[in-house]
């Protein structure tokens, strides 16, 4: 019996025992909400034992440790390929680690590191491709064989970092589609993505990780997992929390793992995670009634392709599951890239595991850090921007006569040539290519050889955005624009050399 | 009004505004329709068109007399044993055929064919290539 005082505790041992006798009371974050809602917080604190918590969605840092036996003669790998993905080998002989958004050697962006742990969870045989140098104690120097799950000593999903307390929505202000590991996103504001599965998510549920430590024991991917520690990128004083999550891949199933591939991006995993929350006290009764619209986060740019991408404006899951935002006075269509429906499901299965004595819960052996941050990247290379590399633009107004254009070709030595108007605006573009054919072509009018749909840059570019730039579209130089579309210089490829 | 996909195969076409031959087949019945897509492929010339569904039988018929081919709308086909219900697809829909209710619903995904006007935009959006295009 639980002595109901001001500040209700239950123990691990009081609930595990309620487990084992078939009387432990579970819900669901989201059915803890109605419950706290209608009763308050000191009865549901009193009444309900566990919350359980689950979210499904693309969970790039992940992957497996594989250990295959030895062949005879033995071989220690120097490179290993699983259906064509090349897998990390700098540990011991034969074992390995596959990463899911590792891309297939030979179809990338079709297939990738998650796509070989769904195939290696749902029984398929797995192709294994493997080269060695030799030494005196392995000798062997090349591999192909075949095997299966149930041929390995160990598969263990071990992914540094899983369920993100929280993430941006995603949109694009500029005019071009973008594909990005948020998915595709159409110019001009055209949608939205998030991610996360809101009041659900594990960690949104013990912000102040007072149950979820080095430990304790999860739903992962079907099985049983375990969090061992704070997830890479943690940052929970942003909110941005994460978890360090590993599990026996030989119990867990396809349904909760999946590989995916993003368009233009590569390949990642969807990988199903769930955490029990024992109410062991009213502060957890209150923290798991967290509902969509106590969950803030931010609508990001991602058409700028920075590290700090600026932030429009704040939003809630309430508002995004809502299915649209207003950004700018426009309504923008929002979806999610991670499955409310699957996260529910996962919550349910858990519940269920509870309920039926199948899962007990215990304490973590070390609490998870509260206060740490995510640093950026130390470079020591100074960033070089298109303002300290640009030249002066040769510049035709639209009238010119093609004949001018072609002595200033020459004259300059310039294979570009920037056409503006009078004010020095950005019109079109012209090549020597251009004027070739249009002498080929006969043709006298600067307006019918001029391309007028330029590719640009400005002054603030790193000069990594402006090569990518020419690279996508094959070509050698852009123009430098300012915020009005006027020409403040030229940059090309000899520039980047 | 009901959608339709209509294209003039590669090999009939000899000019770049051949596809006036399937504006002006349609124009004979003076009815009001709408284009909603014009694109063209390695197949030819392909037009959306959205019109009343009491003319779609005569005007499909006098079409296919000029060897234009015609399908019912452009259509999606779902493979729902590769889908995930992650909604990647959803936002880009520019119709709500793809959806996955409010927060309150099931959240799986519903695709009414009804509403689809074939934009395609969604297939290269699904990161399980479970969205094909009908051929």
């Amino acid at each position: 019996m639980t002595k109901i005082g001001v500040n209700l505790t239950k123990s691990y041992a009081e609930i595990n025992e309620k487990i084992k006798n078939g009387d432990v009371v579970v819900v669901t974050a989201e059915e803890m909400i109605k419950i706290v809602e209608e009763k308050g917080i000191k009865v549901a604190a009193e009444e309900i034992d566990v919350v359980t918590t689950g979210t499904f969605g693309p969970m790039c840092s992940s992957g497996a440790f594989l250990n295959f036996g030895h062949s005879d003669p033995p071989i220690k790998f120097e490179h290993l390929w699983l259906n064509d993905v090349h897998a990390y080998h700098g540990n011991a002989a034969v074992d390995c680690y596959i990463g899911v958004t590792r891309l297939a050697d030979k179809s990338p962006f079709m297939y990738g590191g998650g796509h070989v742990i769904e195939d290696l969870v749902s029984g398929k045989p797995i192709k294994l491709r493997g080269v060695s140098s030799t030494t005196d104690c392995y000798p062997l120097g090349e591999i192909d064989t075949e095997f299966t799950i149930d041929d390995l000593n160990q598969a263990i999903l071990c992914n540094p970092r899983n369920a993100y307390q929280r993430y941006a929505c995603a949109v694009n202000s500029t005019d071009k589609t973008i594909y990005t590991y948020m998915g595709k996103l159409l110019p001009n504001f055209g949608n939205g993505h998030f991610s996360g599965a809101g009041s659900l998510n594990p960690i949104c549920n013990d912000p102040d990780y007072e149950i979820i430590g080095i430990g304790t024991r999860i739903f992962l991917g079907g099985g049983i997992g375990y969090v061992i520690g704070e997830g890479t990128q943690h940052n929970p004083t942003k909110r941005y929390g994460t978890l360090f999550l590993k599990g026996d891949l030989k119990q867990m199933t396809p349904e909760y793992l999946r590989g995916v591939h993003y368009e233009k991006y590569g390949t990642s995993m969807f990988c199903g995670v769930g955490i029990p929350i024992p109410i062991l006290n009213e502060g957890l009764a209150r923290k798991t009634a967290i509902k969509n619209d106590d969950i803030i986060t931010e609508v990001i740019d991602y058409g700028v392709p920075r590290r700090d991408k600026p932030i429009l404006k704040q939003t809630n899951y309430k508002e995004l599951y809502s299915g649209s935002l207003e950004i700018n006075g426009k309504k923008v269509k929002c979806s999610s890239l991670s499955s409310l429906f699957y996260a529910r499901k996962i919550a349910n299965e858990l519940k269920k595991w509870i309920q039926e004595g199948m899962f007990f819960l215990n304490p973590p052996a070390e609490r998870l850090p509260t206060d740490t941050i995510f640093k950026p990247m130390k470079v020591t290379a100074e960033l070089k921007f298109v303002k300290d590399l640009k030249k002066e633009a040769i510049i035709c107004y639209e009238d010119c006569d093609i004949k001018v254009v072609a002595e200033k070709i020459i004259k300059q030595n310039m294979n570009h040539i920037i056409i503006t108007n009078r004010e020095k605006l950005l019109v079109g573009i012209v090549t020597s290519f251009d004027i070739t054919k249009a002498i080929a072509e006969d043709k006298n009018e600067l307006k019918d050889i001029i391309t007028k749909k330029v590719i640009t840059t400005m002054d603030n570019d790193p000069i990594e955005i402006a090569a990518r730039k020419m690279k996508i579209n094959n070509i050698s130089a852009l123009p430098v624009i300012d915020d009005n579309n006027k020409v403040v210089g030229i940059i090309s490829s000899e520039e980047l050399m | 009004m009901t959608i339709i996909n209509v294209t003039l195969p590669f090999g009939l076409i000899s000019k770049v505004n051949d596809y006036s031959t399937i504006i002006n087949e349609i124009l004979k019945y003076d009815i009001i329709f709408n284009i909603l897509k014009f694109s063209t492929s390695s197949s030819g010339i392909n037009l959306l068109l959205d019109i009343p569904e009491e003319e779609i039988a005569t005007i499909t018929e006098s079409l296919k007399k000029n060897n234009i081919i015609v399908n019912k709308k452009g259509r999606i086909t779902i493979d729902l044993e590769k889908c995930i219900d992650c909604g990647a697809c959803v936002s880009l829909c520019p119709t709500d055929a793809l959806s996955m209710g409010g927060v309150e619903e099931n959240n799986q995904l519903e695709f009414i064919e009804d509403k689809c006007i074939g934009c395609l935009l969604c297939i290269d959006s699904c990161p399980r290539h479970a969205i094909e295009e009908n051929k």
